[in-house]
């Protein structure tokens, strides 16, 4: 990647953590023991005339007295000294601010004219700022963990922008309770400069980004952030919170009252190729399949079970999302019947009446990823414990070692033993769902994102 | 906000090529029954004012007017009820619009997205079902077409049990003249065409509400 503006704040080869403390229940301590204690590699100068050393590291009384260049510094101090520090940064040439620090325009009018002066100050030294009130930020690709949550999530393609730093931080951990990996994670604080219409510019560039997931309230810029979103190609996938319209006003047009504030973030969204969705569950289960599998050439979609239940579940679940579940062509079929039991009928669901044999689930999902009138394959198995589950996966993700053009997704359904199914999954870089519906939304955000990528007119 | 009254507002559309139906003013019945004649009969007529938006709930509305002496009358009733709310109150007589598939092309000025464009089915669609489409402006042709297709209520529009189907193209044209109408006048913060009559060819704007910035 060529070098970008927001390099010095996300990919820094030096950090000075301002405010840095050895109180361990002050965030000064936190994000500067998280950026120590991770994989981080380049150098941490902690900033504090307090201290003679912290962490087993020379404190430095002020930006002046660092020896090398600093290009990221995190402010951890209170707002008013916060202001003064932009001259120290802009002295010694810090390249980007990340601005823990709160109490700026989310406590009201003194607080916003107190950030409106930040702003200025930082972009007439040509210092790009995320925040203030940020909880901060996870690069995972460089070990970098510039946030106050102790741990990292695994390396994975999927980064995240959130407006709310709580959600960032408990997405963190909810992302290592579930195998998810993740590359960048940020909260945007209040965007007094760094919004989400430059991360998404930044990320679109960034290789080890494949998905962008993104947090949205409210937008500053509605504007920008079509311009930007309508040039990305990579999936984005967000949840807009408050939607509700309580208290919609009297409008004086039908115009007025119909385009309220979220129908209008509902279109700016589609209109530039952004995925919307509901919660945090649907966000990953989207973006799990989109940073994995590849573009569907259309709607058309094979399923594959071991019990009826679960095969008509999820082909009731395709058809309410637009997608069809059509029949199998005569090869395909011949294909598959080879593997059953004379009394299994060949249809789309494929119900293996209760078998699930390695050779049994490879064979058939071959068979249906090379049927040519099919483009998307959903595999199912439900465990009844009698058998091995992690057969049929190990199946699944062997056929999908083989060279394949076509999405797939995984739903195993059961508690305990699925456990690790799941993770092998995951290691595996298959989509894997607990329900029908979760996987049939996955597919059908896939089929979605594919229409935005031909509507922006690129090639499959 | 400022409500141009109905002739100025249609006026303004009708300098970005929107095509609306005939009108002209009158002071009372007098005049009401000699601008009928000169239009033509069956005529509406309506009350003219930036003060009432409602009209047809105000009962200011009649439409179907088919001689001058029911023109004098229509017109005397709707001035003596308007003069009550806004004493500088006229009246507008316009040509009857054939009737056709009611549509609703609209915009506003959205506080972070700035012009936005609204197209949907006219009348009870519009008022219970919502089903529009809306798009952040500027949209071109194909936008618009796209907008259209994207309503629920698209079928209606279309050739549809021996109906024909009425003239898309006519209609993206509103919707884009909108657009560049939104563009260029950032004082315009809330317009509705509604309903827009369309036909198997072409479409009329044959009422419009259009609020400026104080």
């Amino acid at each position: 990647m060529s070098s970008h503006p927001l390099d010095p704040l996300l990919k820094p080869h030096s950090i000075a953590v301002i405010g840095a403390s050895k109180d361990p229940s002050k965030w000064g301590y936190k994000i500067y023991h998280n950026i120590l204690n991770n994989h981080y590699d380049g150098d941490v100068y902690p900033v504090n005339p307090t201290a003679q050393e912290i962490l087993g590291r020379q404190c430095y009384p002020d930006l002046a007295s660092i020896p090398g260049e600093v290009d990221l510094a995190v402010v951890v101090i209170p707002a008013t000294a916060a202001m003064a520090i932009v001259d120290d940064c802009g002295n010694k040439g810090v390249k980007a601010l990340c601005v823990i620090t709160a109490g700026f325009s989310e406590v009201g009018k003194e607080g916003e004219a107190l950030e409106q002066e930040l702003k200025k100050k930082t972009a007439a030294y040509g210092i790009r700022m995320l925040g203030p009130n940020t909880m901060g930020f996870v690069n995972r690709s460089i070990g970098l963990n510039c946030s106050i949550t102790p741990r990292m999530p695994h390396k994975g393609e999927i980064s995240f922008i959130s407006q709310s730093g709580a959600l960032s931080l408990a997405l963190t951990d909810w992302a290592i309770g579930s195998h998810m990996g993740m590359n960048c994670i940020i909260s945007t604080g209040n965007k007094a400069d760094v919004s989400e219409a430059d991360l998404l510019e930044y990320f679109e560039k960034d290789e080890c980004t494949w998905t962008i997931a993104m947090y949205i309230e409210g937008l500053k810029d509605g504007r920008r952030f079509i311009e930007s979103a309508s040039k990305v190609k990579k999936p984005m996938l967000t949840i807009k919170a408050g939607a509700s319209e309580a208290g919609a006003r009297a409008a004086a047009s039908h115009t007025g009252s119909l385009a309220g504030s979220d129908a209008v973030y509902d279109s700016a969204f589609r209109q530039s190729g952004v995925i919307r969705v509901e919660g945090v569950e649907e966000m990953f289960d989207s973006a799990m399949a989109m940073s994995t599998q590849p573009r569907p050439k259309g709607n058309r979609v094979a399923i594959l079970s071991n019990g009826g239940g679960m095969a008509i579940m999820a082909s009731d679940a395709c058809e309410r999302r637009g997608m069809q579940v059509p029949q199998l062509n005569k090869y395909t079929r011949a294909g598959i019947a080879r593997l059953l039991p004379a009394f299994a009928s060949v249809k789309n669901p494929v119900d293996t009446v209760a078998k699930s044999d390695y050779h049994i689930y490879k064979e058939a999902m071959r068979a249906l990823i090379d049927d040519q009138d099919i483009d998307c394959v959903m595999a199912i198995y439900a465990h009844a414990g009698m058998t091995d589950a992690m057969e049929p996966a190990r199946a699944v993700v062997d056929v999908l070692k083989e060279k394949y053009p076509k999405p797939v997704v995984a739903c195993w359904m059961g508690g305990e033993d699925i456990d690790q199914v799941a993770k092998m999954f995951r290691e595996n870089r298959v989509p894997f769902y607990s329900t029908p519906e979760r996987a049939a939304e996955a597919l059908r955000s896939l089929i979605e994102y594919d229409g935005f990528l031909v509507k922006k007119r690129v090639k499959r | 906000m400022t409500l141009l009254n109905e002739l100025e507002a249609k006026n303004l559309l009708a300098s970005y090529s929107i095509h609306v139906n005939p009108g002209l003013e009158a002071a009372g019945p007098m005049e009401a029954a000699e601008a009928a004649t000169r239009l033509g009969f069956p005529v509406a007529i309506k009350v003219l004012s930036g003060r009432i938006a409602h009209k047809s709930d105000l009962g200011m509305v009649a439409l179907n007017i088919p001689s001058p002496d029911c023109a004098r009358g229509a017109c005397d009733r709707i001035i003596t009820a308007a003069k009550a709310i806004d004493p500088d109150a006229t009246i507008v007589v316009e040509t009857m619009a054939t009737p056709g598939q009611e549509v609703i092309a609209g915009a506003k000025r959205d506080p972070q997205f700035g012009p936005i464009i609204l197209f949907g089915m006219g009348g009870v669609f519009v008022e219970i079902f919502k089903d529009v489409s809306i798009r952040v402006a500027p949209i071109d042709h194909a936008m618009a077409l796209e907008m259209i297709g994207e309503i629920k209520g698209y079928r209606m529009l279309q050739d549809f049990r021996g109906k024909k189907g009425v003239d898309t193209n006519a209609l993206a044209d509103v919707l884009v003249n909108i657009s560049r109408l939104m563009m260029a006048r950032d004082d315009i913060m809330e317009l509705d065409a509604n309903p827009v009559m369309a036909y198997e060819k072409g479409a009329v704007t044959v009422d419009a509400r259009i609020m400026l910035k104080d």
